[in-house]
């Protein structure tokens, strides 16, 4: 590099980029499937009433109350011992990390919903709309603007989180920077880096969420 | 008909006293590979090369073995403590790291016979005459403070009679000393001595024999009930004596230099 003398070379620059690409690509899918699964389960908790949501209510909240590293480890050793499937510790981590953000997500989304006023939605079904157009044109909406920054958080605390898939053999970001430390003996330089990819991830996301915060509330 | 009838018949037969039973050396079979727990920062025999793939002897070893079983090899990257845990939660079907064969981790885990076996050099400073490892006696000897090779120097010294022993703070300081002279000769294992050597960080160094000390033997090790894949594990083992392909590795990852007898006279096993 410039400043000072380092073992780095582009290589490995190119291979924390591609622990970068696997923790955006794993954050991705998670915080996508997580969200649809999310949005239903918070859905279904609000809409039928909290005696009879108890069971599913006990299943999130058992995600979101075991350690993520203790889920990923029971999971994996599960699927391939227990059940004898052999498939990738990628499909394991997406599978469990999706299962993890929903639980999270579920309480997020009937939260918004439940910051609607009820009032307000009888009005709307008053004047005749159908449960599902209720839903889509108002509550759905009003939700969604309350909801965003929590899901905003929900979505960079995920992708933080991802860094303990390296335990089912997902060489992501942070992982990466563990070889490169383990073979250079750099760890502050590295882990600087590796926290610069991190934000460089992050920050867009930040932003993003402060656009459509800005954007959603001016209509 | 009659064959017919036969056919059947034998076929039922066969259904009847077949159970059907796959152990961990059909699945590895079937699934087309084999996830071998290797420890890469233990140099030489596993790190990472300047691309960051892992090198070393335990990962040809593991690709040895995967090659013999016509399977992919896949290296997952453990830690020491991680190792069995990784073989327990079933993230791997083998380890292949260096591990010694105690009778407390036999309780846990199926070890094969020993396939590598981690013996101590005596490194001497070029100017002092020493045709063997006896030839220490009355000489200026150390070692790092503590460690397994500095108690055995400081009994032999003391057995002697005669010569001196220094205790040194770590294995740096140790070689340091031997290369400037201050030290006559050290004992340190032979991965350790041959890197050293071959470092040139340490002019006026050589390797003048192994010490007679019981090498620490390290075996292959999968879960305790896979008799047949620790039988599988063991005619391999004895197979890559046997094909040269030991004394091969030895030469590419140790160095030069007869590789560890992995027998023991006087006892089967």
């Amino acid at each position: 590099m410039m400043f000072f003398d380092t073992a780095l070379t582009t290589n490995d620059l190119i291979f924390l980029a591609r622990g970068a690409g696997m923790t955006l690509v794993v954050t991705a899918i998670s915080v996508f499937f997580g969200t649809i699964m999310g949005i239903a389960f918070g859905i279904l908790r609000h809409q039928i009433g909290p005696w009879w949501a108890a069971p599913l209510t006990l299943v999130l909240d058992i995600f979101r109350s075991i350690p993520l590293l203790i889920q990923l480890v029971l999971a994996n050793a599960f699927v391939t011992t227990v059940l004898g499937w052999r498939i990738s510790g990628f499909t394991v981590a997406c599978a469990v990390l999706s299962l993890y953000t929903s639980a999270y997500c579920a309480e997020i989304v009937r939260g918004g919903i439940e910051a609607v006023p009820p009032t307000l939605r009888r009005a709307a079904r008053s004047l005749g709309l159908t449960w599902r157009q209720d839903m889509t044109s108002v509550t759905l909406p009003l939700a969604a603007r309350i909801a965003l920054p929590s899901w905003i958080g929900l979505a960079l605390g995920v992708m933080k989180d991802s860094a303990l898939v390296y335990v089912v053999q997902v060489v992501e970001l942070l992982k990466s920077a563990q070889i490169l430390i383990t073979r250079l003996q750099e760890p502050l330089f590295l882990l600087l880096i590796c926290g610069l990819f991190y934000f460089l991830i992050s920050f867009p996301i930040a932003r993003l969420g402060g656009y459509l915060e800005r954007k959603w509330s001016n209509d | 008909m009659k064959t017919g009838i036969l056919a059947s018949g034998l076929m039922l037969a066969a259904g009847l006293t077949t159970p059907a039973f796959a152990d961990k050396l059909d699945d590895i079979i079937s699934a087309n590979v084999l996830r071998c727990a290797v420890v890469l920062d233990f140099p030489p025999m596993g790190s990472r090369d300047s691309n960051n793939e892992p090198i070393g002897f335990d990962v040809d070893y593991c690709n040895d073995l995967a090659a013999a079983l016509g399977v992919q090899a896949e290296i997952v990257e453990t830690t020491f403590p991680e190792r069995i845990p990784a073989l327990m939660s079933g993230r791997v079907d083998v380890a292949v790291a260096s591990t010694s064969d105690t009778l407390e981790r036999a309780k846990t885990v199926g070890f094969s016979i020993p396939y590598y076996a981690f013996e101590n050099a005596v490194v001497a400073n070029q100017n002092v005459e020493m045709t063997d490892w006896e030839g220490m006696r009355g000489k200026t000897v150390g070692a790092t403070a503590g460690t397994y090779e500095a108690i055995w120097l400081e009994e032999k010294v003391a057995e002697w009679g005669e010569g001196q022993f220094r205790p040194y703070q770590n294995q740096a300081d140790v070689f340091l000393a031997l290369s400037q002279g201050q030290l006559d000769a050290t004992v340190s294992t032979v991965e350790v001595a041959e890197a050293n050597v071959a470092s040139g960080n340490f002019p006026g160094i050589r390797i003048v024999d192994k010490a007679p000390m019981v090498p620490d033997y390290v075996a292959l090790i999968t879960l305790r009930e896979e008799y047949g894949l620790i039988n599988y594990m063991n005619l391999f083992i004895n197979q890559q004596v046997r094909t040269g392909r030991y004394a091969e590795l030895y030469e590419k990852w140790i160095g030069e230099g007869e590789p560890a007898d992995l027998t023991i006279p006087g006892v089967y096993r």
